[in-house]
């Protein structure tokens, strides 16, 4: 029989290395209004955040509570989203890492269950995982989709005809025709800034990201590996994302590769910034309006890049660039992270879009920015209900506003 | 009816007062609540509810006492001795942080009034918007709830005495107000005082280890909020001269609240200062908050003069850190920098708090010490690595140092080293009870440690209160004696 709990005992030393004092779910500043947004808009039932999930934890690996549908529900009430790791601020004194990897912990017991007792989990998170290894995306759509974006800018195929530069679309801008219109601004910002570039159209594959996430730990690995492999035939120097998952998978998740992946990565906010930095990009068009930034989870906490995307946006004329109380470090997910979206038909992640909604209509902003496809749809979605009124766009929007 | 039934028919019940989602009898939300902060643990209740307001407080334990059902209230569950047991298995456990309202700040009249569920960060984040301050020293306010602050450490941990009301859930159901303020049986229009018109049955509230009544309700003076800090810090290396400074200290000031005095022993400033192992010193840092800079200014150099001339030297690191502070905004902010995160990363904790009449410190703290010393070499025999020492004190008033002896281990997955810092905790607060102290918890297993110090009439005027007010004994049974 295989090793029963497999994923949680190695993730262990955070289990036992919380001290279940509760800051991760209770912390309150003039920086940080809640910590947990899914504690905040659900009951609020210890299990809802990062300590009740810990102790949950602790029970499965001593044998004090068994594995059951209604504990499947629970590991899967979560955005992935760190706050309470960053809230937590307890430092492992030996790795000089955070104390408690939550993030960590429940992607094992979502890997637990998946690997033990697949009965318990959603199907629609096994429907996503079929239609990756079917379609090699997770939105179930042909292979083909993922160029028709691209059709009417005769871009060069990476595999054909090699670029220093890989524009990396990711399966969610790439597979979404509402979404489509991202890939193509950020492509002719891209040309009218003259970087050379090449995409993987219908052969570019799913970063792995969302699969992870959601504890199917063995089919990412083997996406990693494979796409290591790709990603090293194109013979790039750079792989650019237009999505924070994406950048966070091919920056932080490969390192986990069976080999290193050499080309460096950027999210395209980091390319602005620093195409903006070399003059290469010249915002001229002045659009006068009152925006705020989201940070999203994987690109801000997970990755520490907040400063790029504010240069992209100071320097965009007429942008006015307005704080939330809760920023940078701070930012409350917007909802969509750790495969919500999947969770209750997506109500839970739209309840807690709207909530991110509303601080933003508090700054007086008019538009709420983001750098990630997962944070615009959801904050999109949860627009139509939320209250206040704010427009949701991409950065790359005001960007190829400014400059196209 | 068996237990199955008598568990849903609560639940429907309580669903009846709360709403259906905010009470559950499932079993991983249920265990959810099973630990807390501490090596003792939480509750084994049968029954979870998360009450929104007094009102639903009072039907929920009408209902409680009507079926004779045991209650346990839970606040933060950040306690260092666990919480109240009940009657595992058949509990039904109040999570007391949905109530975590402001329920009013007078800005005039300086209180302010709040649900007791709140987390102490969050009253004083409000407080703070408002221009006003509530003294938490040195504490982990993002965990502490005021209800459980007020029922687990008694004195309220420096806010006793600006607690001027308490709304009081009692176990029959009754809601009673202490103090002053609207609603009280002494038909005051604000809060104001909790000490006319009758018995300071507030005070009896605050300590009782929440098994007199459900605190629900609480009412605040507040202090204006001091825009100013400075602060000293010096090194000594006679624990006499820092006890004389100390004395000199709460002569002078009111060490509570604008003026602490914050004292890290030899290992606590090996942790600060990596390098100085070996070192015997104690590291004083005094604080001065206040609202100008003329009077801060002042009050620093008083103070520095008195330590100097106690031999309390500076050093150039020591005074970088009171640059850094006097130049940092809020004084609050920066005793943060001993919050839990600090803490939780040093390791494993053996807590080992005292509070100390000041005039026994010198003969006491040394023995605590000591005795930690002992314990800890038998640690290391047994393969225990301590990583760790962390001795802190601070005059809590004029006539009593509050402090600790704290010890932290590596190996924090090993159930022999949890069971050891059990009963290091455990025989450590024996031992003070054997030098004539007590501390000021009264939470969990501490509690019944606490009430076997009890003379027989303290004892017998504990149980006529208590069945007084609780003659079926469903709140918080057997946290102080068995019932």
């Amino acid at each position: 029989m295989a090793d029963k709990k497999k994923a949680l005992k190695a993730v262990s030393q955070s289990v036992y290395s919380c001290r279940k004092c509760g800051q991760c779910g209770n912390k309150v500043t003039d920086a940080v209004p809640y910590v947990c947004p899914v504690k905040e808009t659900t009951p609020g039932f210890d299990h809802f955040y990062s300590r009740g999930k810990i102790v949950i934890a602790q029970g499965l690996l001593e044998g004090a509570i068994e594995p059951s549908k209604e504990l499947a529900e629970v590991v899967y009430t979560c955005t992935l989203c760190g706050n309470c790791m960053t809230q937590c601020g307890a430092i492992d004194r030996d790795t000089g890492g955070p104390l408690v990897d939550t993030v960590g912990v429940v992607e094992a017991l979502r890997t637990d269950f998946l690997e033990e007792h697949p009965e318990w989990v959603a199907n629609e998170y096994k429907a996503l995982l079929t239609a990756t290894r079917q379609y090699d995306n997770p939105w179930g759509v042909p292979r083909s989709t993922k160029e028709k974006w691209a059709k009417k800018l005769s871009l060069p195929n990476a595999l054909r005809n090699p670029s220093e530069t890989l524009l990396f679309v990711g399966c969610t801008v790439a597979s979404n025709p509402a979404l489509n219109a991202r890939a193509v601004k950020a492509a002719e910002i891209l040309k009218k800034a003259g970087v050379a570039f090449a995409i993987l159209g219908k052969d570019e594959p799913c970063c792995g990201s969302v699969q992870k996430r959601i504890g199917a730990v063995r089919q990412a690995r083997d996406m990693v590996n494979n796409n290591i492999r790709l990603l090293h035939t194109t013979g790039c120097k750079t792989i650019v994302t237009l999505c924070a998952g994406c950048a966070n998978a091919l920056k932080n998740d490969y390192r986990l590769g069976a080999e290193k992946l050499k080309p460096n990565v950027l999210h395209i906010v980091e390319l602005f910034a620093q195409l903006l930095k070399e003059d290469k990009l010249n915002p001229t068009k002045k659009k006068g309006s009152k925006v705020t930034y989201h940070d999203p989870c994987h690109l801000g906490r997970h990755m520490g890049i907040y400063d790029a995307p504010r240069d992209v946006l100071n320097a965009l004329p007429g942008i006015e660039l307005i704080e939330r109380s809760a920023t940078r470090e701070n930012t409350i997910c917007c909802g969509a992270g750790g495969g919500m979206r999947l969770f209750e038909s997506g109500t839970l992640a739209e309840k807690i879009g709207q909530s991110a909604l509303e601080s933003a209509s508090q700054t007086g902003a008019e538009v709420l920015v983001s750098s990630c496809p997962f944070c615009e749809m959801n904050l999109q979605t949860s627009s139509k209900t939320a209250a206040g009124s704010i427009t949701v766009y991409d950065i790359i929007d005001l960007v190829y506003e400014a400059i196209v | 009816m068996n237990t199955y039934d008598k568990q849903n028919m609560l639940k429907r019940a309580l669903a009846e007062v709360v709403g259906d989602q905010y009470v559950t009898t499932d079993k991983m939300t249920v265990f959810a609540y099973s630990q807390d902060a501490s090596l003792f643990g939480g509750t084994d209740a049968a029954v979870v509810v998360r009450p929104g307001s007094t009102e639903e407080v009072s039907k929920i334990m009408k209902c409680a006492y009507h079926h004779a059902v045991p209650v346990v209230v839970r606040g933060g569950g950040s306690s260092i001795y666990g919480q109240p047991k009940g009657i595992p298995g058949s509990n039904v456990l109040l999570d007391m942080t949905r109530m975590n309202k402001i329920l009013d700040i007078n800005k005039q009249g300086m209180t302010v009034c709040a649900q007791a569920g709140i987390m102490m960060g969050k009253l004083q984040q409000a407080c703070n918007q408002a221009g006003f301050y509530i003294f938490v020293p040195a504490a982990p306010f993002h965990t502490v709830s005021l209800g459980g602050w007020l029922s687990g450490a008694a004195g309220g941990g420096g806010i006793w005495w600006e607690t001027i009301s308490v709304t009081v859930v009692l176990p029959d159901g009754t809601i009673v107000k202490t103090g002053g303020g609207p609603g009280t049986n002494t038909r005051l229009k604000h809060h104001y005082s909790r000490v006319i018109g009758g018995p300071d049955f507030t005070g009896m509230f605050i300590g009782d280890g929440g098994s007199f009544g459900v605190k629900t309700e609480v009412a605040i003076r507040l202090l204006g909020l001091p825009h100013i800090t400075r602060a000293c810090i010096l090194e000594f290396l006679e624990l006499e001269h820092v006890l004389e400074l100390i004395r000199r200290h709460g002569e002078r000031v009111n060490p509570h609240p604008f003026d602490p005095l914050l004292v890290f022993g030899p290992g606590a400033t090996e942790i600060f200062s990596p390098g100085s192992e070996g070192v015997e010193k104690f590291t004083i840092m005094a604080i001065m908050q206040g609202h100008t800079e003329r009077e801060m200014d002042a009050k620093k150099d008083i103070f520095n003069d008195i330590a100097e001339s106690l031999g309390g030297t500076h050093t150039a690191e020591l005074d970088a850190i009171t640059d850094l502070m006097a130049g940092g905004g809020e004084a609050e902010e920066k005793m943060e920098m001993f919050g839990l995160s600090f803490f939780n990363g040093l390791g494993l904790a053996a807590w080992l708090p005292f509070n100390i009449p000041r005039v026994s410190f010198l003969e006491i703290y040394p023995k605590l010490v000591a005795w930690r010393e002992e314990r800890l070499a038998e640690a290391t025999k047994k393969g225990f690595e301590c990583r760790a020492r962390f001795e802190f004190f601070t005059p809590s008033d004029q006539c009593a140092v509050s402090g600790e002896v704290d010890a932290f281990f590596k190996d924090t997955d090993s159930p022999e080293l949890r069971e050891f810092i059990k009963d290091m905790i455990l025989d450590y607060q024996k031992y003070t009870h054997e030098l004539g102290l007590l501390d000021v918890y009264n939470q969990g297993v501490m509690s019944r440690l606490n009430a076997a110090c009890w003379s027989p009439g303290f004892k017998s005027l504990h149980t006529t209160v208590k069945k007084a007010l609780d003659p079926k004994g469903i709140l918080n049974p057997g946290l102080w004696v068995e019932t």
